[in-house]
């Protein structure tokens, strides 16, 4: 007769069945099972679910680190730390009356004028293109600042 | 996040965590590694939606990190992120809009199949009905006996995952054991 009793081969059922049981539990745990109907009955049963468990699909854990990977990633910015449509409305002398909505007023600064040729473009109608500025951009930030320019910023506003 | 874990692959889930909050984002990809399949299969287990569960997985692991700061390690991380994606699971089935328990009555008679010479056949029949049969029992006791057959989880880990007490844990995989014996007879 087994001298393990039923309580202690239950609660080892799941570690028989999935093979975590060091040897001497697992071959004292078959003893019992030989002699214990009720017992091998459980166990046959839990065989049946571990074996059926449902696969892991292949590549889900990449899938769970691109996602982490992509949540930590900080949105990129210039250097100095302000929002690159904030930069561009400051290089392109742009104020908007808060005033009134509707109208948006659009202003050259005076120093402008002034910089060196080759400095900065001076577009047709005197705005500041602003070439220089994005020089020091990478692609990624300048694409970020033609998105936000699109969104709210003066390009749709024309 | 690298890909090759190195050491990381040999820590404890603790000190993968406390490496976690200093950023080290290969700590976090240890964690995923680690708990990424128990916690595809307690989803799966209560949405039986192989897509479902992949997308609760995914944003299991991305709320866990973000409360890492918050994660004081009462529980183990092991039990803190299958919480998190049994909660996730039944956010998502309250979305879908009904719950996917059925019935017992609802799951109709299964043909008894007939023992086939070859034994390994004769298993992968018997699991496979097995699992149908599983599927019909209460959620709590399905989730119950699956930690407890699949994962090998402590009753006191199941009772925190399925928001019950240890002992209610207990009960739960008892009469769900018991049912599929009686089911599967």
């Amino acid at each position: 007769m087994s001298n393990m009793n039923c309580e202690t081969v239950r609660e080892w059922i799941p570690d028989y069945v999935s093979g975590r049981l060091d040897s001497l539990d697992e071959t004292s745990t078959q003893s019992h099972l030989n002699v214990c109907d009720e017992c091998a009955a459980e166990v046959a049963l839990a065989r049946l679910i571990f074996a059926s468990r449902v696969e892991v699909p292949d590549g889900l854990a990449n899938r769970v680190r691109d996602a982490v990977r992509r949540e930590r990633t900080p949105v990129s910015r210039p250097w100095w730390g302000i929002s690159a449509a904030a930069v561009a409305a400051l290089a392109l002398g742009i104020g908007i009356s808060s005033d009134n909505p509707d109208q948006i007023e659009i202003s050259v600064p005076g120093y402008a004028y002034e910089i060196e040729e080759g400095d900065m473009w001076l577009s047709d109608d005197g705005l500041i293109a602003g070439a220089p500025a994005f020089d020091g951009l990478s692609d990624e930030a300048l694409l970020q600042l033609l998105d936000e320019l699109d969104v709210g910023g003066a390009g749709g506003a024309a | 996040m690298r890909d090759d874990e190195g050491p990381d692959a040999i820590l404890s889930d603790q000190e993968l965590v406390e490496k976690g909050r200093a950023g080290d984002d290969g700590a976090l990809s240890g964690l995923v590694e680690q708990h990424h399949a128990a916690a595809y299969r307690v989803a799966f287990s209560m949405l039986l939606d192989d897509a479902a569960a992949q997308d609760v997985v995914q944003d299991a692991f991305i709320k866990a990190f973000r409360g890492l700061e918050g994660f004081r390690g009462d529980a183990s991380f092991r039990t803190w992120i299958l919480t998190i994606a049994g909660n996730e699971a039944r956010g998502a089935l309250r979305r879908r809009g009904r719950r996917r328990e059925t019935a017992l009555e609802d799951a109709g008679p299964v043909p008894s199949q007939q023992k086939a010479p070859d034994a390994e056949v004769v298993d992968t029949q018997e699991a496979a009905r097995a699992r149908r049969l599983m599927e019909t029992l209460p959620e709590k006791q399905r989730l119950s006996v699956a930690l407890r057959i699949e994962q090998g989880l402590s009753f006191k880990e199941i009772g925190e995952i399925i928001g019950s007490s240890e002992g209610a844990a207990r009960v739960n995989c008892f009469h769900g054991i018991r049912r599929l014996r009686e089911l599967m007879q």
